[in-house]
């Protein structure tokens, strides 16, 4: 792929100089700006090859480059523009793996909004091809546990328990995650959210239908929280399902 | 109209049985006024949204091919899906039993070790919204209007996965290197980049649409909206932004995260003392349901945590 990436020229290995004499000749002027040569010996194909290998990730071979992928993704735009689809499938193609290390910050951060693969002109799959990219990457400890990472998994382990989730225990199991002293009963372990230690946004969300008498909505809602809601023929199926996500790696490390 | 069926299954997902609860009672009543029928799928699972599918290949194809066998065991083709993740999700699965056998056998044989029925066909799914526009449509709506939503101003915010991508819900033949399948193309399907349907149904009970190009269709943080606080503020404060200066006083939406999404960060923005981004959100079908003779009470508007009666009990529409 002959496309030049002024992003893989490290700032060392430009070169500037006022007056530059080159054999004897004065090359000064527009000549005064010299790239030094790298060579990359630590690229790994495999990388590709694995990434091919999932079918959600195979597509990732038709990329031609044209960016339109960039063009169109919001994180890009609006947030960091060292967030870019095309250039993560480029390097993840060559297998550059430690091109993509350096932009681990950034590279969790696509919102799943879909823009990309719906524009792309190729047929690929650009989220989906992103985000098994990550996954690979999660595979191989080049990338830590990256936030919404921890969120999938989250999420994945309760639907995995359950086989349906429940929004109080999402919204406070996170913020318990992210640090907030989260109070709970003795019995049962289930948040109680007004002697806990949340932002004020959260307890006036919660109170909310308290001030206007919506009981109903009260009820629904602390009866799920007590009694997670659950999908009933599941337990079969749920060790076919475990069985499944050990055998992609896709349980939590440890858990 | 008339293509995809007057009964159809009906996948309301996990959030519509809790905290977006007014979705589902107003959706209900919209679609029995309609003239149309859901049967309630008995005992589905979480599709996995939009957080499985970064975790787990396999795991996502076979939650929401238990939810398809499902449907298939009560007699239907079609599945109904009032939540963009929940039918993005079933698009998704569909896309991949679709155009890649070896998925589509290996999902089978690990369904029948669940105890669940193999699926011998793929049902599709559509949005509560296409499905509404091509079985009633606006004329139905006008006909059945009995309290105009006259002088409400609504921007019409899509969300990201109603639309796009193409590749899942459309033509899906295209995308993964099938080349040899012609594409298959969704007549139902509404417009790629510029979605009208909502917009037409509401204008059909009496509402005025504001321009809210290319918001639209912008992203609210999604999936990231805990997890990824920054973003999803900006995303939401632009939405927000561009719906009040384009004079809108309220924000239709049809779906429950994007409809979350938006009142969690709304409160949040007003709370740093934001500007420009005090607009409500209700369902679509609230409006609707409400157009239609309904309480606040009926369409269970006190549960949203923006508030919008005020709004509508200024302009005497609640």
């Amino acid at each position: 792929m002959p496309i030049h990436e002024r992003s893989l020229i490290e700032s060392e290995r430009v070169l500037r100089k006022e007056r530059l004499v080159i054999d004897g000749i004065d090359v000064s002027g527009d000549w005064n700006l010299i790239i030094l040569p790298r060579t990359v010996e630590d690229y790994d194909l495999d990388f590709a090859k694995e990434i091919m290998e999932s079918p959600d990730g195979k597509t990732i071979q038709q990329c031609y480059q044209c960016s339109y992928c960039t063009a169109s993704c919001p994180v890009h735009n609006y947030w960091d523009d060292r967030y870019n689809p095309r250039h993560f499938i480029y390097l993840a193609r060559l297998g550059m793996v430690d091109e993509l290390q350096k932009r681990v910050d950034v590279m969790w951060r696509c919102v799943s909004c879909h823009k990309c693969t719906h524009r792309c002109p190729k047929g690929v799959l650009v989220e989906d091809v992103l985000k098994v990219i990550l996954r690979v990457m999660y595979k191989r400890g080049l990338i830590g546990d990256y936030p919404s990472k921890k969120f999938d998994q989250f999420f994945t382990e309760s639907v995995l328990e359950y086989g349906r989730i429940e929004d109080g225990e999402l919204l406070f199991g996170w913020m318990e995650k992210q640090g907030y002293k989260i109070k709970k009963d003795p019995i049962l372990r289930k948040p109680i959210p007004f002697f806990s230690d949340i932002p004020r946004w959260l307890k006036d969300m919660v109170s909310k239908p308290i001030k206007e008498g919506n009981i109903s909505f009260i009820m629904l809602n602390a009866k799920h929280m007590l009694f997670h809601p659950r999908t009933k023929e599941w337990n079969k199926f749920k060790q076919v399902l475990r069985r499944v996500m050990e055998e992609e790696g896709a349980l939590a490390k440890g858990g | 109209m008339g293509i995809i069926g007057k009964r159809v299954a009906y996948y309301p997902g996990c959030s519509l049985e809790g905290a977006s609860r007014a979705y589902d009672v107003s959706t209900r009543i919209v679609v029995k006024e309609l003239g149309l029928e859901l049967d309630y799928l008995e005992d589905y699972n979480c599709c996995g949204a939009m957080e499985s599918k970064n975790v787990t290949f396999m795991g996502t194809m076979l939650l929401n091919a238990r939810n398809m066998s499902l449907a298939l065991k009560r007699g239907h083709k079609v599945i109904v899906a009032p939540c963009n993740g929940c039918s993005f999700s079933l698009q998704r699965a569909e896309y991949f039993l679709e155009t890649d056998r070896k998925v589509f056998e290996k999902v089978n044989e690990l369904l029948k070790e669940g105890d669940v029925d193999p699926l011998d066909e793929i049902p599709h799914t559509y949005h509560l919204l296409e499905w509404l526009y091509n079985e009633a449509g606006p004329q139905k709506v006008k006909e059945r209007t009995v309290r105009p939503l006259k002088g409400l101003k609504v921007a019409n915010y899509y969300g990201c996965l109603y639309t796009r991508p193409h590749f899942y819900s459309r033509t899906y033949a295209h995308a993964g290197g099938n080349g040899e399948e012609r594409p298959r193309k969704r007549e139902t399907a509404d417009d790629d980049e510029h979605p009208f349907y909502m917009n037409e149904l509401l204008e059909a009970a009496g509402a005025e649409s504001v321009y809210f190009e290319p918001m639209h269709t912008q992203c609210c943080g999604g999936p990231h909206s805990l997890s990824d606080e920054d973003v999803s503020k900006k995303f939401v404060m632009m939405i927000l932004q561009t719906a009040k200066r384009n004079g809108a006083n309220i924000i239709a939406t049809e779906c429950p995260l994007c409809h979350a999404s938006l009142e969690m960060y709304r409160y949040r923005l007003m709370l740093e003392g934001i500007e420009d981004v005090d607009v409500p959100a209700a369902y679509f079908t609230q409006l609707l349901g409400l157009a239609f003779g309904y309480s606040v009470d009926d369409v269970k508007l006190k549960d949203n945590l923006s508030d919008p009666i005020p709004v509508l009990r200024r302009l005497g529409i609640a």
